[in-house]
């Protein structure tokens, strides 16, 4: 196809190409033959215009001859009526054209000359036969003055009968002054030469023409390299003939006209040559203005060529780049009809498997219901039912809460609830959940922390550890028993001075995925295998909301993995670090100055190090036998040991006795140990001593030290069952659903606590208004009610005019479960907000917290 | 929108170049004409001088050297002056027509030009008779070389200066004196000898000659004592008062000359006939002829002898004294009566200046007549340049000789070439001493 199209653009380029070409030529041509004929009709009329001239002089100079003629006619038939026509001749003197007079009587062969001398006619030669007004003429000779001269001779005759001959002798200097002085711009050559001996008689005049050439025809050849025998013999036949002669012949290498014409019937002949440049002056300044109008028309012509070709190519160009642009935008289209295709076939198949997802749980709910009917009266089944429904329908619960955050991050409604944190709440808090689920599996977790120099963050805690629960859960999920899984966080060098800079890899030696599989493993409804036939229950979603988290946290994640080996997800995000900083009064107020860690692993104590640079606590880290010496030898005053429990070369137990052995009892031992050690127990009943979970945090260090310290005060200690009880207590809960104000009310009954339901906002808020003062101890609020919801109910209610408006609790129960919903509640004058299903202990827990 | 600002580019270039063709047209079309005269008037009259000299006839496309150079300082003339130039010339056809000389003399007579290149002769004739002006106020006349005033002083007056001392030498194909094994000639024995052995090595015409200067070898030999014998003076007092005859002197040179001919060393028939350089040129300079005898000028020009496929070198004639350069002073002269007698008179004041004589000589590499001027030669006339430096020349005219000796001799030589016997020719001396004397 694009073969074809250049092919075609080819043919139209060169075709365009011939047609420029030809134009050309034709108007080359056209020029060509202009030009031509200007030349030749200004050669033409050149031609015409050198032979008006030459007529002209030759006119001139015959007219001379004519009236030297006459005037010598004259002089004879005055002569002859003299009486001494001798005398009368003697008596004349010479001129400046008349030189000579001479007067021959008949009879006579010698005659005299007005200067006295005798005169013969022997030196005179009239052979030639040239006559002016029947007069004959002499040829020309160098006379006594030194010049060409010419003599004329005519009978003296009185009455009738010729009595002498007179002699007149011309010089030709004469007719040279009649001659014009140099013509066509002085570049003609003008030479007058006697026919009959063929001597150039008379000579241009000045500088410039005295180069050879002047002394005859023979000579004007030679030395003007005239060679050519047909021009010889042409001008053989004019001389001969007495005619005129024009021909083209270079003279000194310039292209020149030539011309022999003939005077007095060809006597004496005009001889030279004009070059041609000087003959055509005007037809070659007409070609060059022709030329330069063609020249000018040329480069317009180019020009405008040049001015299409450049339009032309910036159409060319934009065209290309909307052709580009639109190939980009078709890609992109098809792109998106395929994901969206994708998407499409992937909500379908989430469509049918959440149908499956949903179905299951919601049948065992209902199955184990049915079942609860039948074996109400057996207290065993009955509560092997309900935790079997509460099982289902907490798994229900999470499909849900997947699907509605999955929807909720595609629309980009999303919030990040930024707080203050730290890590070893977010690792311990993972820990806790992932820990049993492993051991259940029985799969061995290893968690590691490195390089971390702050563990005091501000972030989503929430989210955060969102991200590890579903990396590690599918690690879990997705690994065999037996199998290992590593979660580790390492400090990276930090970018800014503000932020930590930290890498979570969680790793595992599962069953790993596809590279097909990993293009996809984090969109949306996705699962590594279709869960219809897979015992492992999950939504699909969670790496899709994994992701966005992170993304949305500024950081990345990637996975890498590989069938049967195992898999690797690897986030790196940066956390902004709390501005307060390690309260060293903490240490200071327990007299902590000193402390040892016993630790085989060096890399263990840079860390500890590190998270502890900014207690002023002096750290000193060494191995065992060190340790021991140290303390035997009673240097160093250590407020506390710290003992690494998993050192691989060291028995715990046994030295933690050896320990316990040299150090004070009042100088506590902890041992910084795994969740599962082993042995630990038995340490732990060495005095003093206590367990510190690793990975090693300070704050997990600072909790443990207010416990041995006995900081942590009897209020926390309360045995949690009785702290909970809302015996006695009188709620006012809105809710509009009855089924959900039954199992309320029902609930509250069970904890001994009376509740009264109102069906909307409004209501709520004229019930409290109406009710005395400690009539309720708080207020349980729906969001969405008919009439007014619930956080118009709050804002109205802590309106009110009433002394404990602003302080009776307001606890939202809400099935808008989200952290906006929260902040939503909160803002509106509620105290907290707890997520429906309602979980009873987490309700408890509330209303204990706000309720005294 | 790129499109629209292209075509509004595209727009204004049309608007610009049909702007430019409005422009050209109206102003082809509003030339006006002026009410006014539209010759040129020529500012004053033009000054010319007419100034009357040889011309070669020639290769038209050599340059010749000596005419460039006497053309330079023609220019500054012009330019210096204002005047025009115009040359005339005259060249003889051949033998049977009159010379240059005479028709200088006819010219000169009828008063027919201003300025005039003379030959020794014409110049004693001409200033005898008084048809040339007194040059001695001229400043150019200041600084002439001592031998110059002598040559062209004519009762009392300066009457010609010329733009290079002129001096003759034999021009001998060296290589070919190099082949025989000859050296070159300083006596007339020697010189005869040379002849000999090329004549036998089948040199049909050893000595190259034309009808104008074989004279040089009988000046050469008749003066050598005269003007380098250190009575000189004397000398010619005593010729001048007839007490000395020319005959006398002359003798030797023509006896010398006549052997060479009857020797066959030179072609009398031939060299009567022949033009200066067009008879003989031609056969020296392809190595037919070893000797000819030139001008000093004719080695620097490329239309006579100035550029040789072999060596060349120029002598002096062979005399009892050795090599022996004849000089004959020639000279412009201005004519007394002449119709631009005063600017001619300024030109040649202009042209023989110390300055124009510089470019003169520098252009043509000859002995300048001032004594303020002097160039080098080229080496081929270093041998008869150092002779000259020495001192050692005859003169080839002598105003101071009553009788004309460079145009007579010529003449003479010419009876002999024609068939006269030496004696027959120291006749026709005592006939011109007589002459001369009777005159007075």
């Amino acid at each position: 196809m694009k073969e074809k199209t250049g092919k075609r653009e080819e043919r139209r380029n060169r075709s365009l190409f011939i047609s420029i070409v030809l134009v050309f030529l034709i108007l080359g041509t056209i020029v060509y033959t202009v030009s031509r004929k200007i030349s030749e009709e200004m050669s033409l009329a050149a031609i015409q215009n050198l032979s008006e001239s030459l007529d002209l002089i030759q006119y001139t100079i015959e007219a001379i001859l004519r009236n030297e003629a006459e005037f010598q006619a004259m002089i004879a038939r005055e002569a002859a009526q003299a009486d001494d026509p001798e005398a009368y001749i003697r008596s004349y003197e010479k001129n400046r054209t008349m030189v000579k007079l001479s007067l021959i009587l008949s009879g006579k062969t010698e005659g005299i000359s007005n200067d006295g001398e005798p005169f013969t006619e022997e030196e005179l030669d009239f052979s030639a036969g040239g006559t002016i007004n029947g007069m004959p003429v002499s040829q020309a000779y160098m006379n006594y003055m030194g010049t060409w001269a010419y003599t004329m001779k005519c009978p003296v005759e009185r009455n009738g009968q010729e009595i002498g001959t007179l002699y007149v002798e011309y010089i030709y200097d004469s007719i040279d002054e009649s001659l014009p002085n140099g013509f066509y711009n002085k570049q003609a050559s003008l030479y007058v030469m006697d026919a009959e001996s063929e001597r150039f008689i008379l000579k241009p005049k000045g500088m410039g023409q005295r180069s050879a050439g002047h002394l005859n025809l023979d000579d004007f050849y030679r030395a003007n390299d005239i060679r050519e025998e047909s021009i010889r013999a042409e001008v053989a036949e004019c001389l001969e003939e007495g005619k005129d002669l024009l021909f083209y012949h270079d003279i000194r290498g310039v292209d020149a006209l030539n011309y022999m014409w003939a005077i007095n019937g060809g006597t004496i002949f005009l001889v030279g040559y004009v070059p041609v440049e000087a003959i055509q002056q005007e037809g070659s300044t007409v070609n060059q203005n022709i030329f330069l109008v063609v020249a000018a028309m040329l480069v317009a012509f180019l020009s405008c060529v040049a001015l299409y070709y450049i339009n032309w190519r910036q159409q060319d160009k934009i065209r290309k780049e909307q052709e580009q642009e639109r190939k980009v935008h078709s890609e992109q289209l098809a792109e998106a009809l395929q994901a969206a295709q994708i998407a499409s076939n992937s909500k379908t198949m989430f469509l049918s498997n959440m149908s499956h997802d949903i179905r299951t749980p919601m049948n065992a709910v209902l199955g184990f219901a049915s079942l609860l009917a039948v074996d109400a009266d057996d207290p065993v089944k009955v509560r092997e039912y309900t935790k079997k429904i509460t099982a289902s329908g907490q798994h229900l619960l999470r499909l849900i809460n997947d699907v509605l955050d999955v929807s909720k991050i595609e629309s980009g409604k999303v919030v990040l609830n930024f707080e203050k944190f730290t890590l070893s709440d977010v690792v311990s808090s993972v820990e806790a959940i992932i820990v049993p689920m492993a051991k259940e599996k029985r799969q061995e977790f290893h968690v590691e922390v490195t390089g971390i120099r702050n563990e005091y963050l501000v972030g989503d805690e929430t989210r955060i550890n969102q991200v590890l629960l579903n990396l590690l859960s599918n690690a879990v999920k997705y690994t065999p028993e037996g199998g290992h899984i590593l979660f580790r966080m390492i400090g990276l060098k930090q970018r800014s001075s503000q932020y930590e800079h930290i890498r979570i890899e969680v790793e595992d030696d599962g069953c790993g995925m596809t590279p097909e599989y990993l293009e996809t493993v984090f969109d949306a409804f996705t699962r590594a295998e279709n869960s219809t036939t897979n015992k492992v229950q999950g939504t699909g979603l969670g790496m899709a909301i994994t992701k966005s988290i992170v993304e949305l946290m500024g950081g990345t994640i990637e996975v890498s993995s590989q069938v049967d080996k195992g898999s690797l997800f690897t986030v790196e995000i940066e956390l902004r670090i709390q501005e307060q900083r390690e309260d060293k009064q903490f240490w200071e107020e327990r007299g902590i100055s000193r402390i040892l860690v016993v630790d085989e692993d060096a890399e263990n104590c840079e860390n500890v190090q590190e998270l502890m640079r900014d207690t002023g606590v002096c750290l000193d880290a060494m191995r065992m036998e060190e340790a021991l010496i140290r303390l035997r030898e009673g240097s160093g005053q250590y407020q506390l040991v710290l003992l690494d429990w998993d050192a691989p070369e060291l028995d715990g137990t046994r030295a933690a006795g050896m320990l316990r052995g040299v150090l004070p009892d009042d100088v506590p031992l902890l041992f910084l140990a795994e969740y599962d050690a082993e042995g630990v127990e038995e340490a732990l009943l060495t005095k003093n001593s206590a367990l510190l979970a690793k990975p090693f945090f300070v704050s997990s260090f600072r909790e443990k030290i207010r416990e041995m310290w006995g900081d942590i005060g009897g209020d926390d200690t309360k045995e949690p069952g009785q702290a909970d009880s809302l015996e006695g207590l009188h709620f006012l809960a809105a809710e509009d659903n009855e089924i959900n104000a039954e199992i309320l009310t029902e609930v509250l009954k069970m904890e001994g606590a009376f509740c009264e339901v109102v069906e909307n906002g409004r209501l709520a808020v004229e019930r409290f208004r109406q009710a005395a003062k400690g009539e309720f101890d708080a207020i349980l609020m729906d969001v969405q009610m008919p009439v007014m919801n619930g956080y118009d109910a709050a804002k109205a209610i802590r309106r009110l005019e009433r002394e404990d408006a602003g302080s009776i609790p307001v606890i939202a129960m809400t099935a808008n479960a989200f952290a906006e919903d929260e902040k939503a509640a909160l803002e509106a004058g509620m105290n907290a907000h707890v997520a429906k299903p309602l979980d009873v202990e987490l309700l408890k827990k509330v209303i204990r917290k706000y309720v005294r | 929108m790129n499109r629209k600002e292209n075509r509004k580019g595209i727009g204004r270039i049309v608007a610009v170049l049909a702007g430019a063709a409005a422009l050209t047209l109206i102003s082809c079309g509003s030339r006006g004409r002026e009410l006014k005269n539209l010759i040129q008037e020529d500012e004053g009259g033009e000054r010319v001088v007419n100034l009357f000299s040889p011309m070669e006839k020639t290769d038209p496309n050599a340059e010749n050297v000596a005419r460039s150079a006497s053309d330079l300082t023609i220019a500054m003339a012009e330019e210096e002056l204002g005047v025009t130039v115009a040359y005339k010339t005259y060249t003889a056809e051949d033998y049977q027509d009159k010379t240059y000389d005479e028709i200088t003399l006819d010219r000169a007579h009828n008063n027919m030009d201003d300025l005039y290149l003379l030959n020794p002769d014409v110049i004693l004739a001409l200033g005898e008779e008084g048809e040339l002006m007194d040059l001695s106020g001229l400043e150019s006349a200041k600084n002439l070389r001592d031998i110059v005033k002598t040559a062209n002083t004519v009762d009392g007056k300066l009457v010609a200066i010329p733009q290079e001392v002129v001096a003759y030498g034999l021009f001998v194909n060296k290589d070919m004196f190099d082949e025989y094994g000859l050296s070159l000639p300083e006596t007339p024995e020697e010189f005869l000898e040379c002849c000999r052995v090329f004549k036998e090595n089948g040199i049909e015409t050893p000595i190259g000659a034309n009808r104008w200067w074989l004279e040089t070898f009988v000046f050469a030999q008749a003066y050598a004592d005269l003007y380098n014998g250190g009575n000189t003076e004397a000398e010619i007092a005593a010729l001048n008062s007839g007490e000395a005859r020319y005959s006398d002197y002359m003798r030797p040179g023509f006896e010398f000359l006549k052997e060479l001919i009857d020797r066959g060393y030179v072609d009398a028939e031939k060299a009567l006939v022949s033009e200066a350089i067009e008879g003989e040129g031609e056969d020296f300079l392809a190595q037919k002829t070893p000797i000819v005898m030139a001008y000093w000028g004719a080695a620097n020009t490329e239309t006579a002898y100035g550029k040789t496929d072999f060596e060349m070198q120029v002598i002096g004639f062979p005399s009892s004294r050795g090599q022996m350069p004849v000089v004959p002073i020639t000279g412009f002269g201005v004519g007394a009566e002449a119709e631009h007698a005063e600017d001619a008179a300024k030109v040649l004041d202009v042209i023989t200046s110390d300055e124009a004589l510089q470019v003169y000589s520098e252009t043509n590499r000859v002995i300048s007549p001032s004594k303020n001027v002097s160039v080098e030669c080229v080496p081929a006339l270093k041998p008869l340049n150092d002779r000259i430096e020495e001192g050692v020349y005859v003169l080839g005219s002598n105003a101071g000789m009553k009788v004309e000796q460079w145009g007579n001799t010529c003449l003479i030589v010419r009876e002999l070439l024609g068939g006269a016997t030496v004696d027959e020719c120291m006749a026709a001396f005592d006939r011109l001493q007589d002459e001369t004397a009777g005159g007075e």
